[in-house]
């Protein structure tokens, strides 16, 4: 029985190493820290997949101090490890490791090299937190610090306004999902009495549907929050800002999907709060179309492949919200594969042509970056669901069970994938075809950062094989029920991909004035959807500008300077007035002070006889 | 004399020996503010080691009479409520003291005697069981502060010392009425004696008495506290403040307030608290969010802090009014969160001031580039103040709002939006200051933490940190204690009201009869 | 007691004080001429030296406590303590009127005699059983004071206070007066005693409303003399044109005396019609406290401030008369100490700082005091949070009876408009510290001559006493409690 803080407390240690003393510390010692620890942890996760037993039966449960206690409610600072956590945990650990590797190379040339890994570590261990945690409360300690790192490092190049605001933006629209998510955990609290998964899922089916629906909708809003799905996926691709590793590791492989993580792991709630798995999966299906519509128009290739984050995201949901959990994970398996390889590749590129993102400015890398482009053929095989792949088996598993569920979010996922091949591979050729447009010339990148690039790429193909998340997760979850007509429904899924990447195919290496006409043919829709219809905007004019003018004009000039502090100034300035006026009685001249003396005694006899008649 | 005495006795020895000395030896003063603050500090940690958990009621107690007639008494003692805010005062005095080391020099003699009179005033309110003794060290403390503010504070002092003292004057004096009213209805200053009498109903107050005298408590303490809408008072105060003002005024006196809260208004008249809950914690949520929305327009960093602050005691008050067991412990938790992370926020403000002197948001820019460890220590400060899990404030805020989401639910979902805009407000000024490019007034005049002010911040870090990941080290006696405040308000009511109004069945202790009948009675025995 | 005009040992012993300050003042006018010139000083040392033996004597009598010269005196607890407490003023005073008198070329034995006889008259008066001996010792007092108000004779503001002081008082003595005659008239006697016993058998209702309005008359001539309102209006333009030791004596001691002998006549011969007077007292208590903190708001001249202030410190004295039980008496009696030390006490730091002539009684000329003469500074901020009333300080202690005692009685509403009356208060004391300490210092202050020994034991006497009655209340408290009984 190994222990289990080990794992989180390992990048800890790591943070703390090169976040006091990395300014003074050689790269190579500051390397070994950060990726060391990393890659100790994969090992300590690695140990318990192979020798953890059975964890269906009978799960780690780890319980180290009392973190909050008060009256009867109790909250201990416990890790826990199943079936999920594990997978979860090989994610995490397991890319988190090559990334580092990836970064070492990636950021050799950066400022503050040893804040950047102490950044990452700490991510690491928030990020394992948050699925090793035993109760809510835990999961949302983990849930808020990686919040925290993608905000340091979104805002990394601090010097950079667009950075900062980026991080800023991020971590406030996050509050407002953590607003959902803590909400939940209250109203959890209220009705069940303890934060602990295993009591609060055993004493859920007895309550009301209501109270389900209310806690699994607020849970909701979380995940929204911190998964990027509408209303809240704002923030995602002005994540971007930060350094790409950054991108691959959290924006795409690990953070974004804790929201998925979360419900899944609610799933007894969910389950029994129908309304809230329709919302779950009518959101993630908008959020999947939406966004796929943004990402066929974008240019900066990382906002492509942010985009293509939120859509696939919004796949994880539907499973999620259609009952296929354990598809949903699976999504999240691969997804992890290959979009972390699309953004590292992405990096890859971006290096190669001198931190240019603007895929109009590139074309024709196949000559300069071989592997690079290799690899990133891979990914985008997979997430076009070519058969074989890995995308192929969880997107296929997702809509199948949406056709289950409900044709029409079959349909639409379709259309989607469709989208989803069409911008991935416009952005390949865009990128490895045609002729160079941009600056300098290109090269390859060192080999710390292809060997990762590499590993992923072997995943993002066999991923699909190597880990069948069904399987593992077999009795976690009640099975999605048969569909008649699968095959027929695969087939349709496939069709789909290719056709996305038959057309861009024809629309960007045989017929490269085609897109221009027909964006120029659209017009104004098109122009809409260039600018991510202007969503941003949306929520300036309606939330944020009438909040900030609202409280200066109002709250803080008319309310508490004006009517608060005017009425007590004004007290003040009342009795100076009052006092004014007494010094009026003051003529000084001795003739009217002795009619005061004697008004005042004609009152005062007045007064006593009347006193003394009532008294008698 | 006990420790307790000595803790309370030494900042006054120290008080008078500093005036005692003269004012040429300015370090010389100095050097012994900051030793007898740090002595006091030490002995109050033998408090926290010879406290007994799991008997309730007051330890360390000294009684003793003060004044033969009336009869007042020294009487003081401490229990799981007070115990830690003992600790905060004795703790924030000695960074006070050192914080401002090099920022006064102008006469320092005053300065460091200020201050501990200061520090003896809060220690004595924290630990007084005799309501007379409480008032006393109540206004004491209200001395101290106003020359803190008058003397040493920036622009329009004089205006926010003058602000300060009358508001909260005209707040004491009623309660000072009350008190007296109390005393003629139940012959003694003795809190313990008080409280049996009221739950025992000998004290026969009317319903409308009780609600009264409630009031009269209650404007007292919800002025310091401040609620909503007796806070114009503190930005004043703090902004014009000197650091060391603003530190203790943030951290310490405005617990003054929230401790009399849960200390008096709650056992004492625990009908007319619980009636008027409603309308109390409606204030408070307002001030959460009120308070928040104006923070984030703020232009001056004190300022902001300031009405951040208003915020943050919002959440105190609404967890000692949802009368929830969590939630008190909460409140009581988040006073000495907030005295700790809020009080760390006015420290490197004041630090950034001594830099650059502007308070001006749009003076800063860029600072993480040229100072980045002062950097690092504002962010921690900053994720502790908006409630980062593993942070101090955090445990407080979720427990109250727990407690509060128990008593009632929606209060919870409009209290919870002051920790989404706390992240606004914050975090919106860390980026305007620390971070962009760095201007040259910056890069200039802003080197990065000295030695001594590594002393004053790292202290309160540690606190941040201890108090977020293991509450275990304070909570359990809060709990106790306020098991038993709690307990004692929801006393049995009708028997409280219903008690006979006729003197001969007032118990023989009492010094007089109900005043109702002292009306005609106050003649018969001054015959 | 048959009235025998050899007047017994015992009646002697209860008379010394007076004795001997009539005797010294005398002595002074004697010795003017001779030491005039050569020590001026001497005749300050000597009046004190006066006053000391009669606080001796004052103590001796109080041994031998009871009626004196066939019931016109009555020496007790009572009689006692204002005795001492006035005694202690004129020691004061004296001390503070050194400076004065060596800035003015003032120094004649004249001065320290009318003082002495004022404070004689002051003693009879608080130990007088009998209406005419309260009017004569009322006189004594008055007459004195009179002059003092007048003393640089070519002075014009001090001609002016002294006309007027002298014209509204006698006007209002003599109300006084007639109230008096009416009551001699209804029941025949003037003695407190029988007056009471009267009432007491025959009723009050037999002779109403005569009593009442006698009562009322006699009301309207005390209040003049404590300056309280509705008949304040001559205390601040006399208060700002006398000189300020004069001043700091009139708000003082025939203040105190005056209260002393109106709680012995309400509480003892008018008891019976309480009900009458009550609403009196109530009605001018309020209005005294109001008038005088809100007036004084908007003042710059020092003395004319600290005159208004001296009128709502009548109105909290008068609460306890209103509250008219043992407890307000004591109140009463107390806070007249607290009272009389703080202001003596603030009215020395404006000698110190006035100059020549009185020039400097603005409140921006303590601009910066605090900088150059630290302990002066602080001395006053004793004096000031007295009168503001924080505690651990006498004028607390001296409020929180006052009050007490009224919501014992039950006037819950007077009480807390008092209260509320002294939040208004701090404002103006609290413009003086910010003068003396957040001002940079102005030329009144950097021409600031140091502190004269005088000034300094005027200054740090009544700080000490502030404090012993802020801290050790119970002596002087118990004391007074103790003596309340005796007007009953």
């Amino acid at each position: 029985m190994q222990n289990l803080w080990l794992i989180p407390a390992l990048p800890f240690l790591g943070f703390l190493i090169n976040g006091i003393l990395g300014k003074k510390l050689p790269k190579m010692v500051i390397n070994a820290v950060a990726v060391g620890s990393v890659v100790l942890s994969f090992l300590l996760v690695l140990n318990i997949w192979s020798s953890g037993g059975d964890l269906a039966a009978n799960p780690i449960h780890q319980h180290y101090f009392t973190w909050i206690q008060s009256g009867e409610i109790n909250i201990g600072w416990d890790y826990a490890v199943d079936k999920l956590t594990l997978i979860m945990l090989m994610v995490v650990t397991g890319i988190g490791s090559l990334i580092h590797v990836y970064a070492t190379g990636y950021m050799a040339h950066e400022e503050g090299y040893y804040r950047f890994f102490a950044y990452l570590n700490l991510f690491m261990f928030f990020m394992l937190n948050l699925v090793l945690g035993g109760n809510y409360l835990l999961l949302f300690v983990g849930w808020e610090g990686v919040g925290l790192c993608s905000y340091l490092l979104i805002g990394f190049y601090f010097v950079k306004k667009s950075a900062s605001t980026a991080g800023n933006k991020a971590f406030i629209v996050n509050r407002i999902g953590d607003f959902g998510f803590s909400l939940a955990m209250f109203l959890i609290v209220v009705n069940f009495g303890t934060l602990d998964f295993t009591k609060v899922f055993a004493a859920a089916p007895g309550k009301s549907t209501e109270t389900l629906t209310a806690i699994a909708l607020l849970l909701l809003l979380g995940a929204t929050g911190k998964s990027a799905q509408i209303p809240l996926y704002v923030w995602l691709p002005d994540a971007m800002e930060g350094p790409t590793p950054v991108s691959a590791l959290i924006h795409a492989a690990t953070m974004v999907t804790a929201g998925v993580y979360m419900c899944t792991r609610s799933a007894v709630i969910f389950t029994h709060a129908p309304i809230a798995m329709d919302t779950v999966a009518i959101v993630g299906l908008a959020t999947a179309v939406f966004a796929a519509t943004i990402g066929l128009t974008q240019y900066d290739i990382k906002k492509v492949f942010a985009y293509s984050t939120v859509s696939q995201l919004g796949y994880m949901f539907l499973g999620v919200g259609v009952g296929a959990f354990s598809a949903g994970v699976w999504h999240l398996v691969t997804h992890a594969f290959f979009k972390a390889l699309l953004f590292l590749g992405a990096g890859s590129v971006i290096h190669a042509c001198h931190h240019e993102q603007d895929m109009r400015h590139m074309g024709g890398l196949r000559k300069y970056t071989p592997v690079t482009m290799a690899v990133l053929a891979c990914a985008s095989l997979a997430i076009a669901g070519v058969p074989g792949t890995s995308g192929f088996f969880s997107k296929d598993a997702i809509l199948t069970a949406a056709y289950g569920h409900a044709p029409w979010m079959f349909w639409v996922g379709v259309v989607t994938a469709g989208m989803t091949a069409f911008y991935v591979w416009r952005a390949f050729w865009m990128t490895f075809w045609g002729e160079y447009r941009g600056h300098g010339h290109p090269h390859e990148s060192p080999w710390s950062m292809l060997a990762p690039l590499v590993v992923l790429a072997f995943l993002s193909i066999a991923g699909g094989f190597l880990f069948n998340v069904p399987k593992i997760l077999e009795g976690m979850f009640p099975a999605a029920e048969e569909v008649p007509g699968e095959s027929m429904l695969m087939g349709i899924s496939i069709a789909a991909g290719l056709a996305g990447i038959a057309i861009s195919y024809y629309m960007y290496v045989v017929n490269p004035k085609l897109p221009q006409r027909i964006s120029d043919g659209l017009g104004g829709i098109y122009r809409l959807v260039y600018d991510k219809y202007r969503i941003d905007e949306l929520y300036d004019a309606t939330v944020v500008n009438p909040v900030i003018t609202g409280s200066r004009s109002l709250l803080w000039k008319v309310m508490d300077q004006g009517v608060i502090d005017g009425a007590v100034n004004g007290v003040g300035s009342e009795a100076q007035l009052a006092g004014g006026w007494l010094k009026m009685l003051q003529s000084g001249n001795i003739r009217s002070y002795a009619t005061w003396v004697v008004l005042g005694a004609v009152c005062l006899l007045i007064l006593i006889g009347v006193a003394e008649g009532v008294t008698r | 004399m006990n420790l307790l005495d000595l803790v309370i006795a030494l900042p006054a020895l120290g008080f008078v020996l500093a005036l005692l000395m003269p004012r040429t030896q300015e370090n010389a003063i100095k050097m012994l503010a900051l030793g007898v603050s740090l002595a006091t500090f030490v002995l109050s940690l033998g408090l926290v080691n010879g406290f007994q958990s799991g008997q309730t009621g007051q330890q360390f107690v000294t009684d003793n009479i003060w004044i033969a007639s009336p009869e007042i008494h020294w009487h003081v003692g401490i229990d799981g409520l007070s115990l830690w805010l003992v600790i905060l005062s004795t703790f924030l005095t000695p960074i006070a003291i050192l914080l401002s080391w090099k920022a006064i020099h102008d006469r320092a003699k005053e300065f460091s005697a200020f201050v501990l009179l200061l520090e003896f005033g809060l220690v004595g309110v924290f630990a007084a069981w005799d309501l007379f003794l409480f008032y006393v060290f109540w206004e004491v403390v209200l001395v101290p502060m106003y020359f803190l503010i008058g003397i040493w504070g920036h622009d329009r002092r004089i205006y926010a010392a003058v602000k300060f003292f009358l508001y909260t004057m005209a707040g004491s004096v009623l309660m000072l009425a009350g008190i007296i009213f109390i005393y003629l209805r139940v012959g003694t200053f003795d809190y313990v004696q008080i409280l049996a009498a009221i739950s025992s109903g000998h004290a026969m107050l009317t319903h409308t008495e009780e609600t009264l005298l409630f009031l009269a408590f209650f404007l007292a303490f919800a002025i310091k506290v401040p609620l909503f809408p007796l806070h114009t008072w503190l930005p004043d105060a703090h902004v014009e403040a000197p650091t060391a003002g603003s530190v203790m005024l943030a951290s310490v006196m405005l617990k003054m307030g929230t401790y009399g809260l849960v200390r008096f208004c709650l056992p004492m008249f625990p009908t007319a608290a619980r009636e008027n809950a409603s309308w109390i914690v409606a204030l408070a949520i307002i001030g959460i969010v009120y308070g928040g929305l104006v923070a984030l327009v703020q232009p001056n960093m004190k300022k902001l802090v300031a009405y951040s602050s208003v915020s943050h005691l919002g959440f105190v008050v609404l967890g000692i009014f949802s009368f929830t067991q969590i939630g008190l412990d909460g409140a009581v938790y988040q006073m000495l969160n907030h005295g700790i992370s809020t009080g760390a926020l006015f420290l490197l403000v004041g630090f950034l001031y001594e830099r650059r002197h502007s308070l001006a948001i749009a003076d800063f820019g860029g600072v993480a580039t040229v100072a980045p460890w002062l950097s690092i220590m504002f962010l921690v400060t900053t994720l502790a103040s908006i409630g980062l899990p593993t942070l101090n404030n955090f445990v407080g805020e979720f427990m109250v709002l727990q407690g509060s989401a128990q008593a009632n639910f929606s209060w919870t979902v409009f209290a919870s939006l002051g920790v989404i805009i706390s992240a606004c407000y914050m975090l919106w000024m860390y980026q305007r200051v620390f971070f962009g490019e760095t201007n040259e007034e910056v890069k200039h005049h802003v080197p990065d933490l000295s030695l001594r002010e590594w002393a004053c911040v790292i202290p309160l870090v540690v606190m941040m940190v201890w108090m977020g990941m293991y509450s275990q080290s304070f909570l359990p006696v809060v709990s106790e204690a306020n098991a038993k405040i709690l307990d004692q308000s929801k006393m049995n009511v009708p028997l409280r009201v219903a008690a006979p109004r006729m003197t001969e069945h007032a118990p023989p202790d009492l010094s007089r009869p109900p005043v109702t009948a002292a009306a005609a009675g106050g003649r018969a025995d001054a015959r | 007691m048959p009235a025998s005009f050899a007047p017994s040992a015992a009646d002697l012993l209860r008379y010394a004080p007076e004795t001997v300050l009539t005797v010294a003042g005398t002595l002074l006018m004697v010795l003017d001429p001779l030491f005039a010139k050569k020590s001026p000083k001497l005749f300050g040392h000597l009046s004190i030296a006066a006053f000391l033996v009669a606080i001796v004597a004052a103590f001796q009598a109080n041994g031998a406590q009871g009626l004196a010269f066939s019931n016109l005196l009555i020496v007790d607890g009572f009689a006692t303590y204002f005795r001492v407490l006035v005694l202690i003023i004129g020691i004061v005073t004296v001390l503070l009127s050194y400076r004065y008198l060596d800035r003015e070329q003032a120094e004649t034995g004249e001065y320290h005699a009318l003082l002495l006889f004022s404070v004689s008259g002051q003693c009879l008066m608080v130990a007088s059983n009998d209406l005419m001996m309260v009017f004569i010792g009322l006189e004594i007092s008055s007459i004195a004071t009179y002059i003092l108000a007048g003393y640089l004779r070519d002075d014009k503001r001090n001609n002016e206070a002294a006309l007027k002081y002298f014209l509204l008082g006698s006007f209002a003595t003599a109300f006084m007066l007639y109230g008096v005659a009416l009551i001699y008239g209804a029941t025949g006697t003037t003695k407190l005693d029988e007056i009471r016993a009267a009432l007491l058998t025959r009723g009050a209702d037999a002779w109403f409303p005569m009593v009442g309005i006698a009562a009322a008359l006699m009301f309207v001539g005390l209040a003049f003399k404590v300056s309280a309102a509705p008949f304040q209006v001559w205390a601040p333009d006399v208060y700002q044109g006398a000189p300020a030791p004069v001043s700091v004596f009139m708000a003082t001691a025939p203040k105190a005396a005056a209260f002393a002998i109106f709680l012995r006549i309400f509480t003892t011969a008018f008891n019976q019609i309480a009900g009458g007077w009550e609403p009196l007292v109530w009605i001018s208590a309020l209005l005294s406290m109001t008038i005088g903190n809100f007036a004084a708001l908007t003042q710059t001249n020092l003395k004319r401030m600290l005159a208004y202030s001296s009128i709502a410190h009548a109105g909290y004295v008068l609460v306890a008369l209103a509250s008219h039980s043992d407890d307000g008496t004591a109140g009463a009696m107390f806070y007249l100490a607290a009272y009389a030390l703080m202001n003596l006490g603030a009215f020395a730091v404006v000698i110190h700082i006035s100059g020549k002539g009185e020039k400097h009684v603005r409140i921006e000329d303590l601009a910066g005091l605090a900088r150059r003469q630290p302990v002066t500074a602080a001395l006053l901020t004793v004096f000031l949070l007295s009168l503001i009333g924080v505690p651990l300080t006498g004028g607390f202690f001296g409020k929180f009876y006052i009050f007490r005692a009224a919501l014992q009685s039950n006037l819950v509403w007077l009480a807390v408009l008092g209260l509320l009356n002294s939040a208004v208060a701090a404002y103006y004391y609290l413009r003086l510290l910010v003068v003396m300490y957040m001002h940079e210092p102005g030329d009144v202050v950097e021409n600031l001559e140091p502190l004269t020994p005088g000034l300094r034991a005027a200054l740090i006497l009544p700080a000490i006493g502030i404090f012993y009655l802020g801290v050790a209340p119970g002596a002087v408290l118990s004391f007074a409690k103790l003596s309340s009984s005796f007007v009953r």
